[in-house]
């Protein structure tokens, strides 16, 4: 009789093990991973992205806009398989704020939490100010008398009513809004920059990759331009603040995370290609255009095309704001529960199982920042631009904590090997080197952002030195442990006194 | 493990005997021990072990660093068990039986102290087979089980064991529905050991007076015995 029929046969007892998770209340296993890799692919919001994002690549990086979209996509992969480095091991909803307490202890641990709840807020702030803006922009269309001011405060407070509703009424609902909203977006985009690269023709291979050029490339403009394209693909983590609500989380969350990246980073390069050559071909200069897309639309006689590419971007925003909510608010439950935010946050609805207390306390701040900013008379684009740089700065300070955290986590677990150590590693020099290029190219652009970036690092240092008293080492980046009942032999013991 | 393929055979063999390695180790081993136990690259120990999470074969301890078997790997043991059948003269008297008994009837057999449904009645099935084998003391079955076991003890033992004194069988009354219940008879082999058991699975009131379905059980425990042990 072997020893795994033995222990099968009359299992030892197995005590440690709580009878319930520490996350109880969520609701459990329900979506799958087209609906985890929809809830990321959502915070990402390709679609608009890879509208926008090209010009500004263009900018700084003019003839390796290509390259530069590569590299951001291989830095985005390393890092997506360093979040995976925790997502493989435990299940959880705090994200990489949960993944950074387990590897770097309280104080880091706050620190991620803090620039994540920064990134997701403003940039579902971001969301909801570019939603309203595309959605007043086609009203406009319909209805030319329209008060534009007053028509997008109008949007934005409805996008905000309804990324409520179907946060609170389930993850299902809210997976299920953001998987179809996206792919809408994404299939109206996908579609036009096929119908534009059928009509622009043959393409020249040489012009894309930046080699026909004199001098070959030119690593600084490629590190620049890379900076900016990392931008488009912050969010793709989303998917690990839904650890507890999705089916087979420790396979899922990674497959999804991935996934997202490689699927933004297709697309990207797909609309890179696309309005390069369309430039290249029309011997016009793509960092001078103002709206390349539509710009090449009317070249090519595709007019009436822009009105679907504006659908498009109005839906992705409204999707990246379900996407970005979604999880700000599961990570502000997770801090809840691990006693840094009040127990009222860690409610949740008795039938949808969803955060809804969180979902109650974030909105109103993620509606009425952006309607303060318009009320004050800032432009809509200002106001975005300044949203989706703090948000951008907020993920990117998450990112080079949790790479990290990744190989010292390794270590406490007893299980470093090489590869990942050094994937983290790199990844996090390559992050940090990324976020001082930014910080630097915003100085010198006036340094609206670096300032709101640097209150907020204020504030948050001055919160979580006050924090950190009240929180033993170890006491945070409680996660969905297995309960007794998942264990052979399993016997459950009281462990979370604390736990209502 | 749905991306096996047939390339893969050593993945297979590895990953069983990581679950052997855990069971010989015991709950709480770390990664670095299996790996060290087995004699496999650390890597690929790491790899195995999460994907055996994965699945839930095993499960991580609280603080991540060790790993215990987790309760899905019962299923491995009730894939593996040899499937048995009864023969036609024993078959006969368990119709027999069924004719005449108002509820289920069924044959168990007692391997390695768990339960294995030999012949689960057809028309009345067992209210949670799954069940059955994860948690058997909470049936008749599986409480003959724990009486033959010297070493349990507690009230639920000491009910059992007085119902088993009483009226030769094993009971539970309303414990997992309000209105069911079972009763167990046991069977037993020449030398009088326990070796498997003759179920009734019913309504309540048949249970809290067991003596009319017993008077119909009892006669065919004794006529199956030496047909099934």
């Amino acid at each position: 009789m072997t020893a795994l029929s033995r222990a099968i046969a009359r299992p030892d007892p197995v005590a440690g093990f709580g009878d319930r998770s520490p996350l109880h209340g969520l609701e459990r296993r329900r979506i799958g991973i087209v609906d985890l890799a929809a809830q990321s692919v959502a915070a990402v919001a390709p679609a608009a992205a890879a509208t926008t994002v090209v010009l500004l690549v263009a900018g700084v990086a003019p003839g390796i806009t290509v390259p530069a979209i590569v590299a951001a996509a291989v830095l985005s992969l390393c890092i997506a398989r360093t979040v995976g480095v925790f997502a493989r091991r435990f299940a959880a909803a705090g994200g990489l704020y949960t993944y950074a307490a387990r590897g770097l202890g309280t104080r880091a641990g706050l620190a991620t939490g803090a620039a994540l709840v920064t990134g997701y807020a403003a940039v579902a702030m971001f969301a909801l100010l570019g939603g309203a803006y595309y959605a007043t922009y086609l009203l406009a269309g319909l209805w030319p008398g329209l008060d534009r001011p007053l028509a997008t405060g109008a949007t934005l407070l409805v996008e905000a009513a309804l990324v409520a509703f179907v946060l609170v009424r389930g993850i299902r609902v809210s997976a299920r809004a953001a998987l179809v909203v996206e792919s809408l977006s994404v299939v109206l985009i996908v579609v036009l920059l096929i119908v534009l690269l059928v009509n622009i023709g043959p393409v020249d291979v040489g012009a894309l990759v930046g080699v026909s050029r004199s001098g070959g490339l030119d690593p600084v403009a490629l590190a620049a331009g890379a900076v900016i394209a990392l931008t488009a693909f912050v969010g793709f983590e989303s998917a690990a603040t839904l650890g507890v609500e999705s089916i087979s989380p420790l396979r899922n969350v990674p497959r999804a995370i991935t996934g997202t990246v490689v699927l933004s980073g297709a697309l990207y390069v797909l609309a890179a290609v696309t309005q390069v050559a369309g430039f290249t071909a029309l011997d016009a200069d793509l960092a001078a255009s103002a709206s390349p897309v539509n710009d090449l639309a009317a070249a090519y006689g595709l007019g009436g095309w822009a009105v679907v590419a504006d659908v498009g971007i109005a839906a992705s925003f409204l999707a990246c704001g379900i996407g970005t909510t979604t999880a700000l608010v599961r990570v502000l439950f997770a801090m809840s529960r691990d006693g840094v935010l009040p127990p009222a946050l860690g409610r949740t609805h008795r039938r949808f199982g969803t955060p809804a207390a969180a979902v109650g306390a974030a909105l109103p701040v993620i509606a009425g920042v952006p309607l303060v900013l318009l009320g004050v008379g800032v432009p809509v684009r200002d106001a975005m631009h300044v949203t989706l740089s703090v948000g951008a700065a907020g993920y990117i300070v998450s990112y080079i904590l949790v790479c990290v955290a990744a190989p010292v986590f390794l270590r406490r677990i007893g299980e470093l090997t090489v590869v990942p150590a050094v994937v983290a590693v790199l990844s996090a020099g390559a992050l940090a080197a990324s976020l001082v290029a930014f910080f630097v190219d915003d100085a010198a652009a006036g340094g609206g952002v670096v300032l709101v970036v640097g209150v907020l690092a204020l504030t948050a240092a001055v919160v979580i030195g006050l924090l950190r008293r009240r929180h033993a080492p170890g006491s945070i980046g409680r996660y969905d442990e297995p309960v007794a009942a998942q264990v052979l032999g399993g016997v459950p013991s009281p462990r979370h006194p604390d736990d209502a | 493990m749905r991306d096996l393929s047939a390339r893969q055979p050593g993945a297979v063999h590895s990953a069983l005997s990581v679950l052997e390695a855990v069971a010989h180790l015991g709950a709480g081993v770390s990664a670095q021990r299996i790996s060290a136990e087995l004699d496999l690259p650390r890597a690929t120990t790491y790899r195995l072990l999460n994907l055996l999470v994965e699945d839930e074969y095993l499960v991580r301890t609280p603080d991540l660093a060790g790993f215990a078997l987790g309760a899905k790997v019962t299923q491995l043991a009730a894939v593996a068990a040899p499937p048995v059948r009864l023969s036609s003269a024993a078959r006969s008297v368990v119709d027999d039986t069924r004719r005449v008994v108002r509820g289920g009837v069924h044959v168990v057999l007692f391997v390695d102290q768990r339960v294995v449904v030999v012949d689960p009645d057809p028309d009345f099935p067992l209210s949670d087979h799954a069940r059955l084998l994860r948690e058997p003391a909470r049936y008749a079955l599986g409480r003959l089980l724990l009486v033959e076991d010297g070493a349990a003890t507690g009230a639920e033992v000491d009910a059992a064991r007085a119902d088993l004194a009483r009226w030769g069988a094993t009971r539970q009354c309303g414990e997992i529905t309000a209105t069911g219940g079972c009763l167990a008879v046991p069977l037993r082999d020449g030398a009088g050991a326990l070796a498997g058991a003759l179920g009734f699975s019913g309504a309540r009131h048949r249970v809290d007076d067991p003596s009319e379905v017993l008077a119909q059980l009892r006669p065919a425990a004794d006529a199956l015995a030496p047909l099934v042990v």
